[in-house]
């Protein structure tokens, strides 16, 4: 089927499984075209997900937006689920919506946050996780910590060095199961080496 | 979605210790040992004291304290051979499964409880509790089936376990690329289980191109399995009530994938030649003849960059090539070999090809098995490599050396997997970079490089 075809399936009344295959089919060939389409169903409780897997691969801008605006209207599995697209996307203009998610009151929520604040890893997403690992309730501590290790990786891929180090030290000092104190020191070993010649 | 090198410097490396405590005014005792104590003073254990002496390590036994503690996830029919293989090894006590399903919670039970003449495998069916709450459990048996492997190692590994996930590893190249991020980012040790890597007869063969014994290289042939197709079903079966969750967990044994109504075919192995969960036929093998292929030109840590499409529905005599210019073509059938699994090296002075079943490697010349045995003995004492994949992960566990089959083999094998089935579902030729993962100038095969994941099921 064409892209407007599918759009339309989508727009139809279609059923789950028809319009599910459209979302499929949309992922590798929807365009900005798609994207209100698809959108349309991020708050659906059974094609919410099928949305995303439409959604996350189209290589525009749009998508982004429409993530974005979706955060404040989604609850449950398809928030968790929007927030992790976003991540994926590495959208750097949700940190700010992003932050204000780690402190929801449902933890894969702000798990999911953190985690994509990680991936996203610019200078006011850092500053995120940083705060929130200092004042993180003990369930949530383990996927902070994952956040700021995604954003010291990402720090360090682009040589920033002294801001990766920082991240490295506050995981190693948080109450933490072993296993981080070792990515923890792992990474700071890492922060210290010289950059690698180009 | 082009991934930046990752950071440089040394490695980490320690030897695993047991949890310590440090006890006043006394040398630190390992958590066992304090354990053991606490229980005496606490009128626990009646007099006399009679500790086994499996705990003291006598006739052979490993105390408890050096035992690697084990669970499992998803552990059916090849898992339980991988569960059973795991637990003959003296320095490991298998102590908890999590299965969605009820009925292979218990089977798994019997079967440890039975090797352990006790009744002490406790049994999970949420996943996320059986992570959270079992600390105890150093490393996971993951043989959930392909749709599960890649985060479920991932959920592992970000709760500090090492892991052992059975083929194929991950069901994307953005899976494979998580699998190897979380693994290097916490320091675990993962092994896939693509076991050939650790069988003497196929060691042999890779040493043999090694040792430079077949000259210049320039074919390798790798076997796809004789079943399903590359290109692979869309459709639903017929939906069924779903059982209690605590029968069948029909969310948690979707996972990541896109809901679908339950059927009990799915569960029992009806998965298989489905897109959402299965690799198709290039994966159920191509995982375990890849990467030995991968290996044995020296391409471990690469992967092909041209694929050429042929026209058929399986992919059987797909060209590929490696930048080194060995070509890697996929096969279906025996002409090449008489065995599951098969491959064959080729080079400018002579050939070797291995399957199962094989007692030693075919070869051009007679010559080139003399000092079969030798040959495999340097390679162990040179590697450190033992010729028993599981227990290659045990010491790596032990000793924190990366395995045979680590998570780099693992991605980039998986990822050729991946590329030969894009190439075969968009049914053309395709060019690869490995150095920035990602198709060159086709943005339609980079769009299938992942897939969105089910919330809560997330990377």
């Amino acid at each position: 089927m064409s892209e407007s075809e599918l759009i339309a399936v989508l727009e139809s009344e279609a059923g789950p499984k028809e319009k599910a295959d459209a979302c499929r089919e949309l992922a590798v060939v929807g365009t900005k075209e798609a994207v209100p389409a698809l959108a349309a169903l991020l708050g659906d409780e059974k094609l919410s997900h099928m949305a995303r897997y439409g959604l996350e691969t189209i290589p525009d801008p749009a998508v982004d937006d429409a993530l974005r605006g979706a955060l404040g209207k989604l609850e449950g599995r398809p928030l968790v689920g929007a927030i992790a697209s976003i991540g994926v996307r590495r959208d750097a203009k949700a940190a700010a919506p992003l932050a204000k998610l780690l402190r929801h009151s449902d933890a894969d929520v702000a798990g999911a946050a953190a985690r994509a604040l990680g991936r996203i890893a610019t200078p006011e997403a850092v500053e995120a996780v940083k705060e929130a690992l200092e004042k993180a309730p003990e369930e949530l501590r383990p996927a902070v910590a994952d956040g700021c290790l995604g954003a010291a990786e990402a720090l360090l891929a682009h040589d920033k060095r002294p801001e990766a180090a920082a991240l490295y030290q506050l995981v190693s000092q948080a109450d933490l199961p072993k296993h981080f104190r070792v990515a923890a020191a792992h990474g700071a070993l890492s922060a210290r080496q010289p950059a690698a010649n180009p | 979605m082009s991934r930046g090198q990752p950071p440089s410097g040394a490695r980490v490396s320690a030897r695993r210790e047991p949890f310590t405590i440090e006890v006043a005014g006394s040398s630190p005792v390992t958590r066992r040992q304090f354990l053991g104590r606490a229980a005496v003073a606490g009128g626990l254990v009646a007099a006399p004291c009679l500790v086994p002496g499996s705990a003291l390590g006598r006739d052979g036994a490993v105390a408890p304290n050096e035992r690697i503690v084990l669970g499992g996830i998803g552990i059916g029919g090849r898992g339980s051979g991988d569960l059973r293989w795991m637990m003959a090894e003296k320095d490991v006590q298998f102590v908890a499964v999590c299965d969605a399903k009820k009925a292979q919670r218990e089977k798994v039970k019997q079967i440890v409880d039975e090797r352990y003449g006790n009744t002490d495998c406790a049994t999970y069916r949420d996943l996320r509790e059986f992570l959270a709450t079992r600390e105890d459990i150093d490393a996971v048996l993951i043989a959930t089936g392909d749709r599960w492997h890649a985060l479920a190692s991932v959920m592992a590994m970000r709760a500090g376990k090492d892991v052992y996930s059975e083929k194929p590893s991950c069901m994307t190249i953005a899976q494979g690329q998580a699998v190897v991020e979380t693994a290097n980012r916490y320091r675990r040790i993962y092994q896939t289980g693509t076991q050939r890597l650790s069988e003497a007869k196929f060691t042999f063969a890779n040493e043999l191109l090694r040792t430079g014994k077949l000259g210049e290289v320039h074919t390798v042939r790798a076997h796809i399995a004789p079943w399903d197709a590359a290109e692979m079903r869309h459709d639903w079966l017929p939906g069924e009530p779903e059982p209690p969750r605590d029968e069948v967990d029909w969310d948690q044994w979707l996972g990541p994938c896109p809901w679908r109504p339950y059927n009990a075919a799915y569960v029992r192995g009806g998965w298989r030649g489905h897109y959402d969960f299965h690799t198709s036929c290039i994966g159920e093998w191509g995982a375990h003849t890849f990467a030995q292929c991968h290996v044995a030109i020296g391409a471990a840590g690469t992967s092909p960059i041209a694929y050429e499409y042929v026209d058929n529905p399986t992919g059987d005599g797909m060209v590929t090539r490696f930048a080194n210019g060995v070509k890697m073509i996929l096969h279906r059938g025996d002409q090449w070999w008489h065995g599951s699994c098969g491959v064959r090296y080729e080079g400018t002075e002579g050939w070797v090809a291995i399957a199962d079943g094989y007692a030693k490697p075919e070869v051009s010349s007679p010559a080139l098995l003399d000092d079969f045995e030798r040959v495999v003995r340097e390679y162990v004492d040179r590697t450190g490599n033992a010729q028993s994949h599981v227990r290659n992960l045990f010491d790596c566990i032990k000793s924190r050396r990366p395995t045979v089959a680590n998570p780099v083999v693992m991605h980039r094998s998986m990822t050729t997997v991946h590329a030969a089935n894009i190439c075969m579902w968009l049914k053309r030729d395709m060019k690869y970079d490995p150095v920035q993962e990602e198709f060159v100038d086709d943005p339609e095969a980079n769009r299938l490089r992942s897939r969105a994941m089910r919330a809560p099921w997330t990377l």
